[in-house]
């Protein structure tokens, strides 16, 4: 059993990260835009669903919000790069710098919190069960059942974690079976144009500036849906707790390509999503083995300079055993 | 027609009257539809500049850029591109290299025209038609369709970038009668009311060609393709009149990158390109011989002035060696006067 723990813990960390190594993709790859709003349209995300649910707001529709909210962040850090002319990672940065502000002002608006405006952190972890106006999108679909001896509601055994894998899951695979579409579509081609060479795509009729505000609210719309899945899952948020998720996702992306490769489009999109499943499994191994938690961004920084190695070391091989086959010959001459 | 009229552009480097430079001094130029243009001039001459200022990547301080008598000097550079086709010096820039072949093809076809969110981007009938373009083109990439454009040679680039510059798809008859009223360079009403007469003169033809196949004792299969021929030829009839877009082709040094061999190839490509599709064409080349060799008017540029305008039998007589002391009587022209 205890490995089955660890693989659903793997799974229930790995898949919102998932999204988020989507998201992120989506502009740092395709757009080839270094988008630091991320970080930021993740913690709005989660402070957002957080928020609502926490109210007792029906659990989609808290989703769903996170989802407009992440767009507008996105759309936000387009307007500044392309119509104000401030460069790329400043304008993410200036995004990113508001929406911590933003998320304490969003968070304030939690039930019961009459002293100030600003509220750093929400917890709804015990009063997630059947009957309670506090619902999120996995509890509406796990079983319960009523422990008379107690007189509370229980999740009943094995259920409560594979339901919440399951529709991590199909949420996954739905945003990757829209995104492998929309990128398929006319317009989606016109925006990974956009982002190979802008000057082709304007001489093709592309509106640049368009597609690129498109592409970085979708993106930051697929990051604020991980953020939302995210906070479901872990019942609180905090600014703290939210922050760091940058990194995760390029580590994903970069660990998932050079493992699983980019050949084509479809390729592409799995090696990514996989790429942070795998990225939690190392994670989790070098915790199991006894890396002590304070050194878990060491670790992180270490991991992401050999995912980022990997092609080299490929190109190294390559040539090594070029070598080798021409020395052959030469020796066989 | 294209129309520069009273264009000058200056830039200004740092900010200063002094470090003014002008690329273009009150240059005007007119290009008949179907002319082959070739654009020779030293570096800074404003040749380039002249090019830039048509396809909209620059706008003039001053004077007008007209399409058929109507004034494009502020129309987007996006929104431009449905009549112009572009090649640029850089292979790399011209296509998108993480994409392949087919997909750029499919993204140049749709030029001019809205980029659907809701259409899947390839359609089967484009494909069997980019494979017949290529095949002209005998470089062997109709087999090459799903490969990555980012692992072909220079030339081949090049040449992939010429097909997108020339292909498009048909536009529609709503297209071309907003075209037609916007670009035909006659006041609106009347050119509405010239489309509007024309338009159902050529509906009333193949309605009644399509009525006298359906009188007519013939099986159903033989109508279909009679119905089939009428739309046909009503659709020609019209892209023959008023179809104002795919005329004219903007190539901006493209074999300067190339080595001698592929450049010869793509050129001889692009002439062949240029004279079937009788397409108006602004060639801008660093080669005099290039530039005497093809086309059929020649402009030489010099510190934002054209110096030399010739064309047809005038051009053919000339020479590398008259050009290079033209050029020279230029240079001694500025430092004297």
């Amino acid at each position: 059993m205890d490995f089955l723990e660890i693989v659903i813990n793997i799974l229930s960390s790995g898949l919102p990260c998932c999204l988020l190594a989507l998201g992120i993709f989506l502009t740092y790859r395709l757009l080839d835009f270094a988008d630091l709003t991320a970080e930021g349209s993740f913690l709005l995300g989660a402070a957002t669903s957080g928020v609502m649910i926490y109210n007792g707001v029906n659990p989609f529709i808290a989703t769903f919000t996170s989802i407009i909210v992440g767009a507008l962040c996105g759309v936000l850090t387009g307007v500044l790069n392309r119509y104000l002319k401030i460069p790329k990672l400043l304008s993410g940065i200036i995004t990113l710098t508001a929406s911590a502000s933003i998320a304490l002002i969003i968070m304030g608006t939690a039930k019961g919190n009459t002293e100030s405006i600003f509220k750093s952190q929400i917890s709804f972890g015990n009063e997630v069960f059947k009957g309670s106006p506090i619902q999120t999108i996995y509890s509406l679909f796990t079983p319960y059942s009523y422990n008379a001896d107690y007189g509370i509601w229980q999740v009943v055994a094995p259920w409560g974690e594979l339901i919440k894998l399951l529709i991590m899951f199909i949420v996954v695979a739905i945003a990757m079976v829209l995104i492998y579409f929309f990128f398929g579509t006319e317009y989606g081609m016109a925006i990974r144009a956009t982002g190979m060479s802008e000057k082709m795509a304007r001489a093709q009729g592309i509106n640049t500036d368009v597609a690129t505000i498109v592409c970085v609210a979708i993106s930051n719309a697929v990051i604020a849906l991980a953020g939302s899945l995210y906070v479901q899952e872990a019942k609180s948020v905090s600014t703290i707790t939210a922050s760091g998720y940058l990194v995760i996702g390029l580590a994903s992306i970069l660990v998932g390509e050079a493992i699983f490769g980019k050949r084509t489009f479809k390729n592409w999109l799995i090696s990514v999503a996989l790429g942070s499943i795998v990225y939690f499994v190392i994670v989790t191994i070098a915790v199991r083995l006894g890396l002590p938690t304070e050194l878990k961004s060491l670790l992180y920084a270490i991991l992401i300079t050999i995912a980022l190695c990997i092609p080299l070391m490929k190109m190294g091989f390559k040539k090594l055993f070029k070598k080798n086959k021409n020395n052959k010959e030469v020796s066989k001459c | 027609m294209l129309e520069l009229r009273n264009v000058t552009k200056r830039f200004n480097l740092t900010g200063s009257v002094e470090d003014e430079r002008i690329a273009l001094d009150n240059v005007s130029l007119a290009i008949k539809p179907g002319e082959f243009v070739t654009i020779i001039g030293g570096n800074g001459s404003g040749k380039s500049t002249t090019l830039n200022i048509v396809s909209g990547v620059l706008t003039p301080d001053e004077g007008k850029v007209l399409l058929n008598e109507y004034d494009i000097t502020k129309l987007q550079e996006y929104r431009r591109a449905a009549y112009f086709g572009r090649v640029f010096q850089d292979p790399m820039v011209g296509t998108a290299s993480d994409m392949s072949v087919l997909e750029n093809l499919e993204i140049a076809y749709q030029r001019g025209r809205i980029h659907s969110p809701f259409v899947w981007g390839f359609k089967k009938a484009d494909k069997e038609y980019f494979i017949e373009e290529l095949k002209r083109f005998d470089l062997g990439l109709e087999n090459r369709l799903g490969q990555k454009v980012g692992v072909m040679s220079g030339g081949q680039r090049q040449a992939l970038t010429l097909l997108m510059a020339t292909i498009r798809r048909r536009p529609t008859i709503r297209m071309m009668r907003r075209d037609y009223i916007k670009f035909a360079g006659l006041d609106s009403l009347v050119a509405r009311k010239e489309f509007d007469e024309e338009f159902t003169r050529c509906q009333i033809i193949k309605d009644e060609k399509i009525a006298k196949a359906k009188t007519s004792n013939l099986s159903k299969k033989e109508i279909k393709i009679i119905v089939k021929e009428a739309k046909f030829e009503f659709e020609q009839a019209m892209l023959a009149k008023f179809d104002l877009t795919k005329q004219i082709l903007l190539l901006d040094e493209h074999t300067a990158a190339l080595d001698p061999k592929t450049a010869k190839k793509v050129l001889e490509l692009t002439n062949k390109i240029v004279r079937e599709n009788n397409m108006t064409t602004l060639m801008v080349t660093h080669n005099m011989k290039d530039a005497l060799t093809y086309g059929d008017r020649l402009i030489m540029f010099h510190s934002g002035h054209i110096i030399l305008d010739v064309s047809g039998k005038e051009k053919a007589k000339l020479k590398v060696d008259d050009l290079l002391k033209m050029f020279e009587e230029a240079d001694e022209k500025l430092i004297n006067g």
